[in-house]
């Protein structure tokens, strides 16, 4: 009986994200603009749930889980708490000023935006070549998480390989033909689902040990150390300021973050988007923190990688197999709603950044060259899924931390007319090679002076950016007007009618 | 008021946010205070306020300096990507 709801329940999720890549193909435009940023025309909701659905990965129900059984409430406030301000601060910050840029010059990716507020090819290609250095194996470990958490869910019954094969296989159904537009309509429909089952995972797991009350009861009486944040080495406060610069911060960098930003309709549509952020992120990681601390002592004694498992294992023991269902559905939704957009990502920056080096594309063929780029990037993907190289492992591992180093030049070429290409180019390479040399430990521990790589490379990239550009020639009078003669009459509308 | 002086108080505002993320001269009390609602001790519902406060702060800041574009500015000639001029 079970078994037969279960296909059911998948057969429906599946059908009714085709039947979204149907219709999002028959809508769609074959145009770069329409295939890649869905004309620019996403509302609020639209871009909102693109935003949420696609930074949500297999880490937030079950890594994070993991790591709050491990070290108690405190892991709320380490992954989440800085990020619930600052990541839609940045969607201020960084995304409207290069959506002005993008809506007023055509631009679609950061190397086209930053390329063109430095005027440099150079800096374009360095851009393209960073971002699609750190989203690849960022994609690849999406893809082996999946599949590990598909395969464990159903006790081997679909094994890994064959698992990577559905993820991705049904990923590529709805963003073939509808590119963006399926992308982010699945992320609707997904997120919400995602929404919804979370919540009530959260209140069905509480009723089973007792009530929210009793749980904390029980936790307070023999595992204290959970309340406590000063007990806990990992999140020491040397570690707690260091990850600040890590997770939260390195989200608008993302290059399928960046482009959905890009892809908003009007202004009015960000803005909701960075009140609502908050609240989604705050409630869905603490959903994940409360079941993470309460496996703790519902069910004791797991360490390392086990306890990496303990919401399948909350779900196994406590709940009836129909959750377990349930948490299928999720994991997939959640997994395939961030690779179906790093894909796309990856395809957008090769078609449209790389491609045009070599020979120039048509719009309407730039659909075809992206459509068939997506196939050959999922059957690559696959493949280093299957082996597991650990070089790519081990970039992943702080593709976080890559990301948000290249936040110092963005953030330069967007408010500092005197930033230019050459300290951009410096601050793009010095840094990166350093944030390398740090953590594969060619350099010794002691030179970050105890935090976390991310923060020295941090400041590295912003003192490189200022100082090469302040030895070097500025930016042409006309550069500068090109990018700050938008934001002066967008930002500085007041002070000319006051002035 | 001039922007220059909004965006001043915008990143008051972040330092503010960036100030209370780091509060740890507070972890002290993570086993003292009550728990909140019977099952969120201050570690956590910590954070649930911090979320409230984000909200207020994202307010202010798009009050203060998140003007919308003026109609005409996104006329003119478009380029077809910085790598490609």
């Amino acid at each position: 009986m079970t078994a037969t709801i279960s296909i059911v329940l998948i057969a429906l999720y599946f059908s009714v994200l085709i039947g979204i890549g149907i219709h999002g193909a028959r809508v769609s435009l074959k145009t770069r603009e329409d295939y890649f940023l869905a004309g620019r025309g996403l509302g609020s909701l639209a871009i909102f749930m693109a935003l949420f659905a696609s930074n949500i990965t297999a880490f937030t129900i079950i890594g994070h889980a993991g790591f709050s059984y491990e070290v108690g409430y405190g892991a709320y406030g380490y992954v989440i708490g800085w990020s619930i301000f600052i990541t839609p601060f940045t969607y201020y910050l960084v995304g409207y000023r290069s959506w002005l840029l993008g809506k007023r010059y055509g631009y679609a990716t950061q190397p086209q935006v930053f390329g063109g507020i430095f005027n440099s090819k150079f800096v374009g290609l360095l851009f393209l070549i960073l971002l699609l250095y750190y989203t690849v194996p960022y994609l690849v470990v999406s893809i082996i998480g999946g599949s590990l958490a598909f395969s464990t869910i159903t006790d081997g019954a679909v094994p890994y390989w064959l698992a990577s094969i559905i993820i991705i296989g049904i990923s590529l159904v709805y963003t073939i033909p509808a590119g963006l537009r399926g992308t982010v309509w699945t992320d609707v429909f997904q997120g919400i689902l995602f929404l919804i089952v979370a919540v009530l995972l959260l209140g069905a797991v509480a009723q089973a040990l007792g009530g929210f009350s009793a749980i904390t009861e029980q936790i307070v009486e023999r595992n204290p150390a959970m309340l406590q944040r000063e007990l806990s080495e990992t999140i020491a406060p040397i570690n707690w300021f260091s990850f600040s610069f890590i997770n939260s911060i390195a989200v608008i960098v993302f290059p399928q973050m960046f482009t959905r930003i890009l892809a908003a309709r009007q202004s009015t549509n960000l803005k909701r988007v960075s009140l609502y952020y908050p609240l989604a992120m705050a409630g869905i990681f603490g959903v994940s923190t409360l079941l993470g601390v309460w496996g703790s002592v519902a069910i004791p004694g797991l360490s390392g990688m086990d306890s990496d498992n303990i919401v399948p294992m909350l779900i196994h023991q406590f709940l009836s197999p129909a959750w377990m269902i349930m948490g299928l559905v999720v994991i997939l939704a959640v997994v395939k709603s961030s690779i179906d957009s790093q894909l796309l990502s990856i395809t957008h920056l090769v078609t449209d950044d790389f491609l045009p080096w070599f020979k120039r594309i048509r719009s309407d063929r730039a659909v075809f060259w992206g459509r068939i780029l997506l196939i050959v990037f999922a059957i690559i993907a696959y493949f280093i899924a299957l082996v597991r190289p650990a070089a790519i492992l081990s970039i992943a591992a702080f593709a976080f931390s890559g990301f948000s180093i290249i936040l110092p030049v963005m953030i330069g070429g967007l408010y500092w007319p005197r930033a230019n290409k050459y300290g951009a180019c410096a601050a793009l390479i010095f840094p990166a090679v350093m944030l390398h040399l740090w953590y594969l430990e060619i350099l010794p521990g002691w030179t970050t002076f105890g935090f976390m790589p991310v923060f020295p490379s941090f400041v590295l990239a912003t003192a490189t950016l200022v100082v090469v550009s302040l030895l070097t020639e500025p930016p042409s009078q006309e550069q500068q007007e090109k990018t700050f003669g938008i934001f002066n009459r967008v930002f500085k509308y007041d002070d000319q009618a006051s002035g | 008021m001039k922007f220059k002086v909004r965006f001043a108080l915008v990143c008051l505002i972040v330092l503010i946010m960036f100030i209370l993320h780091n509060s740890f001269w507070l972890w002290g009390l993570d086993d003292k205070v009550p728990l909140l609602f019977g099952f969120m001790p201050f570690a956590f519902s910590y954070y649930v306020g911090y979320t409230f406060l984000a909200l207020v702060a994202m307010r202010l800041i798009i009050a203060l300096a998140w003007p919308d574009p003026p109609a005409d500015i996104f006329d003119g000639e478009k380029e077809e990507g910085a790598t490609r001029r």
